[in-house]
């Protein structure tokens, strides 16, 4: 039988798809980098996806899991080919109040866990800025942060347990309620793995309490120092804010135009605080934030009173990047991290390599943690524009890792980054992390060609890797 | 280099990174048992093969970089856990290990994956370590993560070798993710483990024999109202109780919700110190006769009774680990790619492995 029999007899016609258009709409995620799949598969339970994983490794095809698709990296693109696994019908959710914790099927939208748990009084923490469309499954894969992840820690935090589906089809149950299950904890390195060791098919997650009260501020400043010396001092104080975001000139003018907010557009650098707790808690802290940012030289520090200003706020932060593309048809922003000390001489090396290449980039990032997201808006019809892009994108990662910050934040390596891996880690470091990979799927099933570059195994283990498809822009 | 033979084993203390990983080569080539001391307080988990070589690591106790603007720190394996903490001090911030750690290392405590009493509110040791140097068995050095505080650059390798017990090489060093420590804090006893859901998220619930303390920090505000509001004996600062301690010492993990369930089950002698909201209950007995009997019930609600500690003989065919973790077979051959010849601290996983 061929492969696309023998799924459709496990499956069913309807949750087989081969038709080109179908095949186009599954050839890549949010990233630029387009793959070819055979098919995509659409699996309803744990047991269907361990059936997939057998037919894919009889055909000696791979399978690329994938959510929502709003990975930035290529992460479930199909660019070796094979099954497009899709999760979203794996979307049952079971609140165990109790423990406070949820087993959600990988499917499930982020957003749509955080709601169903919200009458009880609970939260999903990990709040991605996609969190509206991208799945637990994906998070997991990725390890997903968002704004919020600078207290609660990301995604690996909040994940207590894993179904997952292993070469063989074998099924794994990893963790649990209880803590410190014994043993090597091989759910931790499966969060993050970016598909590649196996499938997920459910997670036990950790909720947390709505929280009692919040304040939200937005404090403007006429140097980016005055921003980020605010961010350091808050954190020396012994705070940690659910949340510390900047976004510079560019950036709030491009979201001002955009959504009418009432940003202060005239100012260097804006900062967005949050702090969550019980009602005296905030309170004090909300204070002490808009004292330090008075003594870092802040002008006008806003305190949103209720919740339809501190929406306003957020919307200003979370459609950054959406607001860009009123400035130019196409972006390309980069993820990566550099120790908080370094924050303002890299940003000042991001504007000097966008000048010299002639690129305008816009800056919103995750100020608390270090992780940087450059934007580069520009037309990519123009000659020559990608590869400048390309360029400038590769410096300005370099000038991260000179300061001894990470290739990625949060999100991840997917395709994009693999080929830069070299750049961190020795070739030991790889080839321990290519036994890793190695261990579990010897056969190179599971989303082959990404996360570590080519070669990476001292001793390569073979497998016939075609390279990035034609096309494709890395 | 010091050296020297006790025992039937040698003591070899390697000075640096170099040194340790000629020590583990030559351990491979010649298939000489390694154990590795750190504090020598976690040397009673699993069953470990008798040593042909202890692996001193207190040689190693540098802290290599600390940019307490950045909240990290790098720093030797064989570093003391009180003296990091003591340092740390100085400029308000912890790494939030054990707080009674008496003469642990910071190696150690992350090879046996043991935490801090504070993890109900801000996680356990899995969640402070950003990157590792290891050495592997057969002497390769190998780094995982990165020394920032986010990072999802590559495989979480530093996850994994937490609680690997060395089984993935020895740990040369670590960076750690730091907290600043807030101006205020306090300790109030109370009577009824009810009174402490009034505070949405206290640093630690903690429940002995005889008391049951909730612990808080935050600003001074924040800690005189949520520390009135519990409405018990309110003292001002943290003091932390150590585990209990006896001839046999226990790790009981079930289901959050079940602490107080499981403290109820523990006959009346035993010691215990409960963390609430965590599902970690450590113990100490005087022997083992109801520990059966204690797992039994632990594994069938997904949780597990591990031996901390017992007196040679004292478990009386009892498994110091308890029912087998799944995925066995693939720990075993991850084990298998950095320690080929099974030289580091082989029996001490479940498994036997």
């Amino acid at each position: 039988m061929t492969l696309i029999d023998e799924l459709r007899l496990l499956l069913g016609v309807d949750r087989v798809l081969d038709a080109a258009v179908e095949l186009y709409l599954y050839s890549r995620d949010a990233s630029l980098m387009r793959g070819e799949a055979t098919c995509v598969v659409f699996p309803e339970s744990t047991d269907e996806v361990s059936a997939v994983i057998r037919i894919a490794e009889a055909h000696g095809v791979p399978i690329v899991a994938r959510g929502a698709g709003t990975g930035l990296t290529a992460g479930a693109s199909p660019t070796e080919g094979g099954i497009v696994l899709v999760t979203t019908a794996m979307n049952q959710i079971e609140i165990d109040l109790d423990n406070r914790t949820a087993w959600v099927g990988s499917g499930v939208i982020n957003l749509d866990l955080t709601r169903a748990a919200e009458p009880y009084g609970l939260h999903f923490a990990p709040d991605p800025s996609s969190q509206s469309a991208c799945t637990i499954g994906g998070n997991v894969a990725n390890n997903s942060g968002g704004a919020h992840c600078l207290a609660e820690g990301a995604t690996t935090s909040h994940v207590l347990g894993l179904e997952v589906v292993v070469a063989g089809g074998e099924v794994l149950l990893l963790g649990g309620q209880a803590p410190d299950r014994p043993g090597l904890d091989l759910k931790g390195l499966i969060v993050g793995s970016e598909g590649t060791l196996g499938v997920v098919t459910k997670a036990l997650v950790r909720l947390l309490p709505l929280e009692a009260d919040v304040r939200t501020l937005l404090l403007d400043f006429d140097h980016l120092r005055g921003a980020t010396k605010t961010v350091s001092d808050v954190i020396a104080s012994g705070l940690v804010p659910a949340a510390l975001e900047i976004m510079d000139q560019k950036m709030t003018i491009a979201v001002e135009n955009w959504l009418h907010a009432g940003l202060p557009t005239e100012a260097a650098a804006v900062l967005l605080a949050e702090v969550v707790g019980d009602p005296e808690a905030v309170e004090a802290e909300a204070s002490l934030i808009d004292r330090i940012g008075r003594e870092n030289g802040a002008g006008t520090v806003q305190i949103a009173r209720d919740q339809a200003h501190r929406d306003t706020l957020w919307k200003g932060r979370k459609s950054a990047f959406g607001a860009v593309a009123q400035v130019a048809p196409d972006y390309y922003l980069h993820d990566t991290v550099v120790p908080r000390s370094r924050l303002v001489e890299t940003m000042e090396e991001i504007q000097a390599i966008a000048d010299r290449y002639q690129l305008d980039v816009y800056n919103v990032f995750h100020a608390g943690d270090g992780n940087l997201h450059p934007l580069m808006a520009f037309d990519a019809s123009q000659p020559g524009m990608m590869e400048r892009v390309h360029q400038a994108g590769e410096e300005m990662v370099a000038a991260c890792l000179r300061r001894g910050g990470a290739l990625s934040g949060e999100h991840g390596i997917g395709l994009e980054k693999r080929d830069m891996m070299r750049a961190g880690f020795t070739e030991l470091d790889l080839d321990a992390q290519a036994r890793l990979k190695e261990v579990f799927d010897p056969a190179a099933t599971f989303n082959p060609a990404k996360v570590l570059p080519q070669g990476s195994r001292c001793f390569d283990f073979g497998g016939t890797r075609r390279e990035i498809p034609d096309g494709a822009w890395i | 280099m010091t050296g020297g033979v006790e025992g039937g084993s040698d003591h070899l203390a390697p000075a640096d990174i170099d040194a340790l990983a000629a020590i583990l080569r030559r351990a491979t080539g010649s298939s000489s048992v390694v154990q590795v001391v750190g504090g020598g307080t976690r040397q009673g988990y699993g069953s470990p093969a008798p040593p042909d070589i202890l692996l001193e690591m207190a040689a190693m106790a540098d802290i290599e970089t600390w940019d307490p603007d950045d909240l990290t720190v790098t720093v030797g394996a064989g570093m003391p856990v009180a003296e990091l903490e003591a340092t740390l001090a100085t400029r308000s911030q912890t790494a939030v290990l054990p707080e009674v750690p008496g003469a642990s290392t910071v190696g150690g405590v992350i090879a046996a994956g043991v935490s801090s009493l504070r993890r109900g509110r801000l996680l356990g040791t899995r969640e402070r370590v950003l990157e590792t140097t290891l050495v592997t068995g057969d002497g390769r050095i190998v780094r995982g993560g990165g020394r920032v505080v986010k990072n999802v650059t590559g495989y979480d390798l530093p996850r994994l070798v937490v609680g690997a017990f060395g089984s993935l090489g020895v740990i040369a060093s670590v960076c750690l993710k730091l907290w600043s420590t807030p101006p205020a804090s306090a300790t109030v006893e109370i009577d009824d483990l009810e009174a402490a859901t009034k505070v949405t998220r206290p640093l630690a619930v903690l429940e002995e024999n005889e008391t049951k303390r909730v612990f808080l920090w935050g600003t001074r505000e924040e800690v005189v109202a949520t520390s009135a509001r519990l409405g018990g004996v309110i003292s001002e600062g943290h003091q932390w109780p150590p585990d209990p301690d006896g001839p046999f010492r226990w790790s009981l993990r079930v289901p959050p919700a079940l602490t107080s369930a499981a403290i109820v089950l523990l006959p009346p002698d035993w010691r215990y110190l409960a963390i609430h909201r965590v599902g970690e209950v450590r113990v100490a007995s005087e022997d083992a006769a109801e520990a059966a009997g204690i797992r039994a019930w632990a594994e069938e609600n997904g949780g597990s009774l591990v031996v901390v500690n017992a007196p040679p003989g004292g478990l009386d065919g009892l498994d110091p680990w308890g029912a087998p973790p799944p995925g066995l077979e693939i720990q075993s051959r991850l084990i298998a790619q950095f320690d080929p010849g099974r030289v580091i601290n082989p029996g001490r996983l479940p498994g036997g492995i």
